[in-house]
């Protein structure tokens, strides 16, 4: 099965990458940089989890269970520092730093509910 | 307005959404709810926007009932963009901007809501980082080391090399009975 996910995961990051590229591109052609530059974020969050994807399945050697585990841990590690930086903006009521946050962290949470829907889905 | 004012307002203004926000608030004074659903995009962005606009002068805000209102600061726009080309620039008074500029620069790429977050590697940034800290010291007053560690540790972990590089820069000067802020 795991043989079926991987590839299944992959283009779902790849085509999430490709919207996001697309988005900010015609969003720049409207004079709407800076919301260009959010696409361009979550095009980063998914590019980030793609490369741990592909790492958890080098170092898993076929183990599905290990490639989860390794994905999970990583989806709950890498954000928790954006978690703090949110918080820290939102006591400092730094809106824009809270904004930039919040878009990785709405992206983190997209994709690890695709995560789920498709490695236990498929179980 | 000054030439900094204007290049930063310029600057904001150079975005769809922004300019979609302003004319908005041209009608009527407004919400973050109510201007993202009028202009079909997200609560957070429109915070966004705002917060840039309102660092650029453009917009201001109250509080009404539960909602905090946006409004146009209409004085902004009253001024004509031929008035703003006829100001006159001093040169000395465009080199203390570019310097202000240059300096709170730095401040912003090394401080994080008033936190050092890295003591810097290049000179004159790491006075400028030490020359901020210093405000936090009063003018004649003897600080003993203690405080002075305590008073620096609210910035970074590392007191002992900020507050040795404090007397280095003479920001600081020091003799048995304590430590100082040095006037300029």
């Amino acid at each position: 099965m795991i043989e079926q996910k991987v590839p299944k995961l992959n283009r779902y990051f790849e085509e999430q990458i490709a919207m996001c590229n697309q988005r900010s591109k015609k969003l720049l052609d409207d004079e709407r940089t800076d919301e260009a530059a959010f696409e361009k974020v979550k095009a980063n969050v998914y590019d980030i989890f793609r490369t741990i994807l592909s790492v958890a399945v080098k170092t898993s050697k076929g183990d599905p269970d290990a490639v989860r585990r390794f994905f999970v841990q990583k989806t709950e590690q890498i954000p928790s520092s954006w978690v703090t930086a949110y918080d820290k903006a939102k006591q400092h009521n730094d809106t824009v730093k809270m904004c930039l946050e919040q878009i990785k962290l709405d992206t983190i949470g997209e994709i690890k509910e695709n995560f789920a829907k498709t490695w236990e889905g498929a179980e | 307005m000054t030439e900094a004012e204007a290049i930063r307002l310029f600057k904001c203004l150079s975005d769809k959404s922004r300019l979609q926000i302003l004319k908005s608030l041209a009608i009527e004074d407004m919400y973050v709810e109510r201007l993202a659903e009028r202009l079909g995009i997200t609560a957070p962005t429109v915070s966004f926007h705002l917060k840039k606009l309102a660092d650029a002068g453009a917009v201001s805000s109250y509080k009404s009932q539960y909602y905090m209102m946006y409004s146009l600061k209409k004085d902004i726009f009253e001024t004509s963009i031929l008035e703003i080309l006829q100001e006159e620039s001093d040169e000395a008074e465009v080199q203390e901007q570019r310097d202000a500029e240059y300096r709170q620069k730095v401040v912003d790429a090394f401080f994080e809501y008033g936190k050092l977050k890295a003591i810097p590697t290049q000179r004159k940034k790491e006075r400028i980082v030490l020359e901020v800290i210093a405000q936090a010291f009063e003018y004649d007053r003897i600080y003993t080391e203690r405080e002075v560690n305590i008073i620096i540790a609210d910035f970074h972990d590392d007191f002992c090399t900020i507050r040795r590089d404090m007397v280095g820069e003479q920001l600081l000067d020091r003799d048995a009975r304590g430590y100082w802020r040095i006037k300029p």
